[in-house]
């Protein structure tokens, strides 16, 4: 098996990513000049008054996503990617001392049964907002998720389906010596994963991953394994806005082991490099995307990695042509262009291409499953809220309809251990 | 299931905010009760609308620094409490995102002119931007409606427009017409504040409405526009009358409050208090918000029509009860 060295790189990657982002002027003694409201996007067309209404409307009353009101709020569109169109739930945040500690948690359900619940607890503001401190529990139960079988060469038709429930409670910290950079580190124990056969609503006739694949090694045990999981990452993030930005960069690596506790057979650990970058022009209306992702995965001679818990690719925000966690296997490479054009304030059109692969070994991975397509984008000033795209690849033309930016990290805000992999 | 259980509860969910209160008067108010709600403007004409009734003492300072207290976790906009060199603490409310107009000038203006007219009103001002410092350093910020947490008021929770001893007092309706006529689309309760004021006296209960800044543009129930004077000018005040009581143009939240409820005279006792308010004097009231010349000028063309609107009604309905 080949060793990652891990440290080398994240060091590599993390220097690298601060020189690039580094601020050319140094700070000011005095105040600086205020910022200059970011003007509205107009768009190639006029927008509808109907639309603008909405949105405000939509703003003002369910927020702009950005966690900072306190009371109750609508979960929708946090569930994980396969969920189905549409997921709904609710919470409630409060924020507590000021702004120095906010207790969140939620629930939700997805319109194919997978269920969801978290609260978390962090103390925001210690060492002057430069250390965070907290804690999450999050319970969840996905119904469907696929599986095509490990490697680049797996068929569509293969799919089989897997119910997977778990608990996960992690314990974390974040230090920002810059409002840009973040280093992060967690610890938690993701408490026996269960396999079931899959169930939930609106399911076909897809057999069960235990009937299609059962000499997966995850079979041969009564129990899945717990795990002590603990990981370290670097990310600097200079974007403008998380959600639908229009220029900056967000760069992380990260390392991740996981410690089967009582069958070292199932331990590995996991190496992630990401990173997209933001460029726009003719005043906002035109912005160029590009990101990368790598995952590698470790273990030591003869151990192997759950397949709930191994690299996927596929899906509306990696290959859009393929469908979700349409490819497995130890190690991924991903990349994505993605033009957007200003239609209305509103309303973007998007062009986009998607190039990647799984493979066994670090060194064959490549890019050659591909997917292009066109898209339209609907947000607010800060976010994405809708999108649909349609892309075309070598399984076909798929429609798909999501409730956020397709480049939007979702890793970057997650705190427990990803249970299944989420492309 | 899942479906008819989503279905139900959006559908109970979209139908609670319809539910119109019941409008419950109480036994008639003294006029010391009166005077929670408004005083007989003394010298009005003298009156400063442009540092309104807490003066230019309590107004904030454009070249002091402002250090965070903690960011805003409630309403729609954004904002913070800050705490300025002198150790006095403010309620910043900025302008939100999308290019929406802000709330804040307009509501520093229309809180000029009900205290100008004697309404309670808490110290609000206006500022554009001011210095910052928080644990990232100092830097300058956009401002917005500064409204300072004096000493002498304290929060005493909010009051109702359905209930209470004030409920068909004129003062009461009078309240009511001049934020028809300014377009004020939030008569909500949440947006009741009432105060106890400490004076030398003693203290007092003041009722007083705040939050004004959805105004000045039409009316509406889902997304209001404020700030906006086509839409100002479009949106008729008055539209008749009928059974002796005025029919208005509102179309927000709240039709109990207004429909059936309002007669021209108590639209006429508004517009003779609001015509008091001299020229020079809206001027302040539109400076102090931050509105130029240029800018004001289609509101207060508005404004002006409307007042004529009113004053005709009044005097038509003198005319009747003469005959």
């Amino acid at each position: 098996m080949r060793s990652i060295n891990v440290a080398a790189l994240t060091g590599s990657f993390a220097l690298a990513a601060a020189l690039a982002l580094a601020p050319r002027a140094a700070v000011a003694q005095e105040a600086e000049a205020p910022p200059n409201p970011a003007p509205v996007v107009e768009g190639m067309l006029p927008e509808p008054h109907f639309l603008t209404r909405a949105i405000d409307f939509a703003t003002r009353t369910a927020g702009d996503g950005s966690g900072e009101k306190s009371g109750f709020y609508p979960e929708i569109g946090s569930m994980v990617t396969g969920a189905g169109w549409i997921s709904g739930g609710g919470g409630y945040r409060q924020w507590i001392g000021g702004d120095r500690m906010v207790f969140d948690a939620s629930a939700a359900m997805s319109w194919r049964s997978y269920k969801m619940a978290h609260a978390s607890f962090e103390f925001t503001k210690l060492l002057r907002s430069r250390l965070a401190l907290g804690t999450e529990v999050r319970w969840q139960d996905y119904m469907q998720n696929p599986y095509f079988g490990a490697g680049p060469g797996t068929i569509e038709t293969g799919r089989s389906e897997y119910r997977l429930t778990s608990l996960d409670t992690v314990g974390y910290a974040r230090l920002r010596p810059t409002q840009w950079l973040t280093l992060g580190a967690s610890g938690g124990w993701l408490r026996r994963p269960t396999i079931d056969l899959p169930a939930g609503t609106f399911r076909s006739d897809t057999p069960a991953t235990r009937e299609l694949f059962p000499l997966e090694s995850v079979f041969a045990i009564a129990e899945q394994p717990s795990y002590v999981h603990n990981e370290v990452s670097v990310t600097a993030d200079t974007r403008d806005h998380r959600s639908h930005p229009l220029s900056g960069g967000v760069y992380r690596t990260a390392w991740t082991r996981y410690w089967a506790r009582d069958l070292a057979a199932f331990s590995f650990q996991r190496f992630e490099a990401e990173g997209a970058h933001f460029m726009s022009t003719a005043n906002s209306r035109f912005t160029f995307a590009v990101r990368g992702w790598l995952a590698a995965t470790d273990t030591a001679e003869g151990a192997s990695v759950p397949f709930y818990l191994m690299p996927s690719l596929g899906g509306s925000n990696t290959l859009r042509a393929y469908s979700n966690y349409r490819f497995h296997d130890r190690h991924l490479a991903v990349v994505n262009v993605e033009t957007r054009l200003a239609l209305m304030t509103h309303v973007d059109l998007a062009v986009f291409a998607d190039a990647g692969n799984v493979a066994a070994r670090l060194a064959d991975l490549n890019l050659d499953k591909t997917s292009f397509g066109v898209g339209l984008r609907l947000h607010t000033e800060k976010a994405t809220f809708g999108r649909l795209d349609v892309a075309h690849g070598k399984e076909g033309w798929r429609v798909m309809f999501n409730t956020s930016d397709p480049l939007h990290l979702s890793r970057l805000s997650r705190r427990t251990a990803a249970v299944p992999f989420v492309p | 299931m899942f479906v008819a259980f989503t279905a139900a509860a959006l559908t109970l969910a979209l139908y609670m905010p319809f539910c119109a209160k019941v409008i419950d008067p109480a036994a008639p108010p003294s006029s010391d009760e009166i005077r929670r709600l408004w005083e007989p403007p003394e010298a009005l004409a003298e009156r400063d609308l442009f540092y309104g009734p807490w003066g230019p003492e309590r107004a904030p300072d454009p070249a002091l620094t402002y250090t965070l207290v903690e960011r805003k976790h409630t309403g729609v906009n954004p904002g913070m409490t800050v705490r300025d060199s002198l150790g006095h603490e403010w309620s910043v409310k900025q302008a939100p995102p999308e290019g929406q107009p802000p709330e804040g000038p307009i509501e520093v203006l229309v809180s000029r002119v009900l205290s100008a007219i004697g309404y309670h009103q808490p110290p609000v001002y206006f500022l554009r931007e001011f210095t910052l410092a928080d644990d990232w350093g100092t830097r300058r910020e956009p401002g917005g409606r500064f409204r300072l947490k004096d000493g002498s008021l304290k929060d005493r929770g909010t009051w109702s427009w359905q209930e209470g001893p004030l409920v068909g007092t004129r003062p009461y309706q009078g309240l009511l017409v001049v934020l028809l006529l300014l377009n004020s689309s939030d008569l909500k309760n949440a947006n009741n504040t009432l105060y106890e004021h400490q004076r030398a006296g003693g203290t007092e209960l003041w009722y007083v409405v705040r939050d004004l800044g959805t105004a000045l543009g039409s009316t509406g129930r889902l997304a209001p526009r404020r700030g906006d004077a086509a839409a100002f000018a479009r949106q008729p005040f008055i539209t008749g009358t009928a059974g002796g009581f005025v029919q208005f143009g509102y179309r927000g939240w709240h039709q109990e409050l207004v429909r059936g409820r309002i007669t021209p005279a108590d639209v006429a006792w508004a517009a003779d208090l609001l015509s008091r308010i001299a020229d020079r004097q809206w001027d302040e009231a539109f400076r102090a918000g931050g509105f130029t010349a240029a800018a004001s000028a289609p509101f207060r063309d508005v404004i002006k029509r409307r007042l004529n609107e009113a004053a005709n009604l009044g005097a038509a309905g003198r005319a009747n009860e003469g005959q």
